[in-house]
């Protein structure tokens, strides 16, 4: 029997494909970029990591119903800058939301650009045995700033070709960058330690000139740089203070959601919910798998140990570069277990598209956050403005300047800055926080749109649902904040860097989240008294009219 | 100096109506204009159970109706979202399943008694007030809502006519659109449009002065992006692929004429402003099933736009 009539007027289509879905959430937590780089990093914690992805997963899966929830009461908004401007009003919303969607992007570009050389140029470097070129890659300074440089041409090349071609782009990149993965975990599955040892010896002499055994004096170096991080087991309270790292790996699934047509149904908020659900869910599993798979070939110890020996350089706290003289990329360890140089190459370049189809969106939420300011006259009307080929300069050059400043900031650790790797997880959590806060108090602060939404009737023991979620991802966050910003476990004695190196102690951090949150300040109150004086009350342009 | 409120795609929202309605008195304006797309896109059936009983399924969650205070609420809430709601039957929604015709005739009986409605509250409620009003329906629109419009006192049908807003600004309107996947009720080539439009920009006087107020943006202007469609009408790679969809026709008379102002709609997610040489181009976009009203305040000055800002009311 039907229960709704519709007519054909425009806009009214079909639910997307899930599966579709699926893909550019699953892309968004990306295991192989985000993943390995942030597991890498964790080398100094008491947690395991299996339970630690499992835990985390455990939380986000709430970010997964606050942001599919959010979608289904006010869609095709654009987002938290929507949402929470018209939940607590102007100035909260623009000041967490231009921060973390366009500021903290910035800091976002040469860690993507330490992700393109470590993941993709240097080990293809090395397989076409360039290995000057491949070491002097994996470098500090120069190498880091020319990348952090090859990641914006990247972006502005996506910017200029278009979302249309872009996600097609992303779709062949999943499909390839899976097969890649398969390989990869094949190998690891396979493989056997003495396998390992052999390949890591014969195979680095030949990616990048290294001479003898590797294994041993790697070992020593990680055991010298403190590698504890277990795979399983761990207090709780152990697991715990690993998850503000490992969020820079997967507070991400909302990435993808749909924020396009109508939402028309449950079964909508359902749909979106279960793209980014599913993509959570796989991307754990994959995760350790691959732990797994690690520790039956490289070994555990080892991996974490090649891992301390490597950071333990890269950040500063020793000057002589460890035995294996780049970043012990995984994808690039497990094809040490072939000789086969082509299939090395393969797998490498299918590993790449992991990159290649996640970094072109890495200015898509600022440029998006950039415009609807405009719109709204916080930002000068020249910021969204489109060139012939419809593409937006201005913005992209708001974006790209600074990032060039942040770039060389980070690349040639000036001042230690390159020890705020985390405010970029840090900027946009504080966002979410916003959102969590915005998505509790919805039902009530917005009795009628809720009432009306599709989710109205999803209830847990009386309470919304987008309550509850919102307040245990809220919670979260909560804790995130406190670890980072209090790195109480660690950080007692008030000295940085602590266990993830941007507590208040840390100048530099509290200096580059200040300086973000001041210009939002000032560029809203600046531009909202600008506009006043032009005779445009920009609180009444957004407050509510009345219906009677 | 003018100032003027726009918005538009309201799509059967008696909430934004009556914040449109609002809106000169909220924001100061001296002329309200609606753009296209004023009626809504579904009914929902109350399904009579028998005594003070109705079963209703709104956005696929199901209400069990059992007294009149429930069920004036659920009608509210219903045409919060811009639908309406039918009183029927399970024998009369068997026999609607069979007919689509049948579901059409309901379809177009309910989108007029809410647009006479809206009129009537509009003739009431602007009665002592010199402000005007200017609607033009959108693509969406059945042919049948301009004659209730062309009835109403106080609301000005602006379709294919050019209209002197003050004593220097005159504005030509169209709901046509070109082509889209839905093949709604006011939709043609290219090339139709460009004949209509120019007939139009024929009798306007002072070009640099004008208004366009088309319902359509116009085609790469950033106010068309709408996301790619398959041929079942299901979004491309979950939404991510976006396309312009926009008028070539609209654009080039743009280009040519250079019209102090365009006004647009159609595309709901494509809120934002641009520029096109010197012309000023706006979609407000849409949030009606939200009972947001979004809009544009543009202060027309003569040759110039001296002042302008997107609103969310």
């Amino acid at each position: 029997m039907s229960n709704l009539f519709v007519r054909k007027a425009t806009g009214m289509v079909r639910s997307w494909s899930v599966f579709d879905a699926f893909i550019y959430a699953f892309f968004s937590i990306n295991l192989v970029t985000l993943g390995f780089y942030s597991f890498s990093q964790m080398y100094y914690f008491g947690g395991g990591m299996i339970p630690a992805l499992l835990i985390s997963a455990a939380f986000i899966i709430f970010e997964v119903v606050v942001y599919a929830s959010l979608i289904a009461v006010m869609p095709r908004s654009g987002g938290d800058y929507v949402w929470q401007t018209r939940i607590f009003g102007g100035g909260i919303g623009f000041i967490l939301a231009i921060t973390g969607w366009w500021f903290t992007l910035w800091l976002w570009t040469p860690i993507y650009g330490d992700m393109l050389r470590q993941i993709v140029i240097t080990p293809l470097l090395g397989a076409f045995g360039m290995q000057d070129l491949a070491v002097w890659f994996a470098g500090q300074g120069n190498a880091l700033f020319v990348c952090s440089l090859l990641t914006l041409g990247f972006v502005a090349l996506v910017i200029f070709l278009g979302m249309k071609t872009y996600a097609r782009i992303q779709k062949y990149s999943f499909y390839a960058g899976m097969v890649g993965l398969a390989i990869v975990i094949v190998l690891l599955f396979t493989g056997s330690p003495d396998a390992f040892k052999r390949g890591l010896d014969t195979n680095a002499a030949s990616y990048f000139g290294t001479s003898g055994s590797l294994f041993e004096p790697t070992v020593q170096a990680g055991i010298d740089a403190f590698a504890s991080t277990p795979l399983m087991g761990g207090t709780f309270a152990l697991i715990m203070v690993t998850l503000p790292y490992l969020v820079f790996f997967n507070l991400w699934p909302n990435w993808g959601a749909t924020l396009y047509g109508e939402v028309r149904g449950a079964t909508d908020y359902k749909r979106n919910f279960s793209g980014m659900a599913w993509a959570l869910g796989v991307t754990t599993l994959l995760g350790i798998l691959f732990f797994l798979g690690v520790n039956r070939t490289i070994g555990w110890d080892f991996y974490v140990q090649a891992n301390a020996a490597w950071w333990n350089y890269a950040w500063g706290y020793v000057t002589e570069a460890p035995p294996l003289p780049v970043w012990p990329n995984p994808a690039m360890l497990a094809v040490f277990l072939t000789d086969n140089r082509l299939v090395q190459i393969v797998v490498l370049l299918l590993m790449s598209t992991w990159w290649f189809g996640w970094a072109g969106t890495l200015f898509l939420s600022s440029t998006r956050v950039i415009f609807a300011a405009a719109f709204d006259r916080l930002l000068p009307e020249k910021a969204a403005e489109l060139n012939k080929n419809g593409t937006p300069v201005n913005a992209m050059l708001y974006m790209v300047l600074p990032a060039i400043l942040v770039s060389a900031l980070y690349a040639y650790n000036v001042a230690g800055f390159r020890s705020i790797t985390l405010a970029a997880t840090q900027g946009i959590a504080i966002m979410y926080f916003g959102t969590a806060i915005a998505a509790i108090i919805l039902p009530y602060k917005k009795k009628q749109l809720y009432e009306a939404s599709p989710i109205a009737k999803m209830k847990v023991a009386g309470i919304p649902l987008i309550t509850v979620a919102g307040v245990i991802f809220g919670g979260f966050l909560l804790f995130l904040l406190v670890e980072w910003f209090f790195d109480p476990w660690l950080n007692t004695g008030g000295v940085p860097p602590g266990l993830y190196g941007i507590s208040i102690a840390n100048t530099n951090s509290m200096i580059f989240l200040g300086a973000c949150y001041a210009i939002a300040a000032a560029i809203y109150y600046g531009f909202k008294s600008r506009r006043k004086k032009e005779g445009i009350d920009l609180d009444k342009v957004q407050s509510e009219i009345p219906v009677e | 100096m003018t100032k003027l409120f726009f918005a538009t795609d309201i799509h059967g929202s008696d909430i934004c109506w009556n914040k449109f309605l609002n809106a000169g008195k909220f924001y100061e304006a001296d002329v309200l204009i609606l753009g296209g797309d004023m009626t809504g896109k579904a009914v929902v059936p109350f399904v009579h159970q028998g005594g003070e009983n109705y079963k209703v399924t709104l956005l696929e969650q199901d209400f069990q109706i059992t007294n009149a205070d429930e069920l004036a609420d659920m009608k509210k809430k219903v045409r919060s979202r811009g639908y309406y709601p039918y009183m029927t039957n399970p024998d009369e929604i068997t026999e609607l399943d069979k007919n689509p015709e049948l579901v059409n005739k309901i379809f177009l009986g309910e989108v007029l008694k809410v647009v006479q409605q809206w009129m009537d509250l509009a003739d009431k409620k602007l009665d002592d007030s010199d402000m005007k009003v200017y609607c033009c329906p959108g693509n969406d629109d059945m042919d049948e809502v301009d004659e209730i419009i062309r009835a109403s006192t106080r609301v000005v049908l602006a379709e294919g006519k050019v209209t002197l807003l003050d004593g220097v600004h005159e504005m030509i309107a169209s709901g046509w659109s070109n082509r889209t996947p839905w093949n709604t009720h006011r939709e043609e080539d290219e090339d139709q449009l460009k004949v209509r439009y120019e007939a139009m920009i024929a009798n306007v006087e002072d070009p640099k002065n004008a208004i366009y107020n088309i319902h359509v943006p116009p085609y790469r202007s950033g106010l068309d992006d709408a996301a790619e469609l398959d041929k079942d009408l299901r979004p491309v790679l979950a939404g991510q692929s976006i396309i312009p969809v926009g008028s070539t026709a609209l654009r080039a008379v743009i280009e040519q004429h250079q019209p102090l102002l365009s006004l647009h709609g159609h595309i709901h997610e494509g809120r934002g402003t641009t520029r096109i040489g010197k012309t000023l181009c706006i979609n407000p976009g849409s949030m009606y099933e939200q009972g947001t009203l979004l809009g544009a305040l543009v202060v027309l000055g003569n040759g110039q736009i001296e002042n302008f800002v997107l609103t969310s009311g």
